[in-house]
């Protein structure tokens, strides 16, 4: 089942996926660095997160980040993969291996920012 | 389609790809800049990729407050774990801006210039690392004098 819908799939969509996503991180990292190292407390410090994250765009931000973070890397890591001559059932443990500790992550993440709490 | 003929000569002249030797054939494999491009690509990317996972793990105590949080960002406060993310910033900029070199590769006529533009993210790089450590570096310097 696999087999015959990898021979389909050129990849010209993920291509391109990986490429705008690719762009969108180059400018959400350079932003995240110079804010995380203006100040040496600003990116280690529980108070300057809790401020932050009184903003919720900036919590929209931040899981914007981790899922185009986690897409792009977890993609990078699978066309790795790809370049090699692997078996079907090689592929398809390899890439439900990626997807699940993607998922997972991405749901740590996701509750690691819903988990600060909005401070009146 | 191939006249078959004369076929057996030309393959001779092929150097065949060593399976078994497979990393000194990759080692003694002529490079020139875009090989070093796709190399350092790759593994700045796979850096890249297992940081977000150590990222989400070493920010995960910000769901039991503050006093876990503080004591565990105490220790990447240390002058030490500093120079790691200087360095680990070198992998971003090199990622972005070859991948900034890829897309424009790929669209448009890009592939004429890829080598200029090869040369040109080591130094862009170089200047926007340097950049970045004065930023990072400015307030632990100030300390000092």
């Amino acid at each position: 089942m696999y087999k015959y819908k990898a021979s389909k799939d050129t990849g010209s969509k993920s291509w391109v996926i990986q490429r705008i996503t690719g762009l969108a991180l180059v400018v959400l990292m350079i932003g995240h660095y110079i804010l995380m190292h203006y100040h040496p407390d600003s990116g280690h410090t529980y108070q300057a997160v809790l401020a932050r994250m009184q903003f919720s765009w900036y919590r929209i931000i931040d899981l914007t980040f981790i899922v185009l973070g986690m897409y792009h890397g977890l993609n990078g890591i699978w066309n790795i993969f790809r370049d090699y001559k692997l078996k079907p059932w090689m592929k398809l443990s390899i890439l439900s291996a990626l997807i699940i500790f993607g998922i997972a992550f991405t749901a740590w993440g996701f509750n690691i920012v819903f988990s600060i709490p909005y401070v009146n | 389609m191939e006249s078959g003929t004369g076929t057996k000569s030309t393959y001779k002249n092929i150097k065949i790809f060593d399976q078994k030797n497979w990393i000194s054939e990759n080692l003694s494999y002529k490079k020139d800049d875009g090989s070093w491009a796709w190399i350092l690509h790759r593994i700045t990317g796979i850096a890249l990729i297992a940081y977000l996972f150590l990222h989400i793990y070493s920010l995960s105590p910000l769901t039991q407050g503050e006093a876990a949080f503080n004591a565990k960002m105490a220790t990447f406060a240390s002058p030490l774990f500093m120079v790691i993310e200087w360095l680990l910033f070198a992998f971003v900029l090199f990622h972005s801006l070859n991948g900034i070199r890829i897309v424009i590769v790929d669209w448009a006529d890009g592939a004429k210039y890829h080598k200029q533009l090869y040369r040109l993210s080591w130094v862009l790089g170089i200047i926007l690392f340097l950049a970045m450590g004065a930023l990072m570096f400015s307030h632990e310097l100030k300390k000092l004098f």
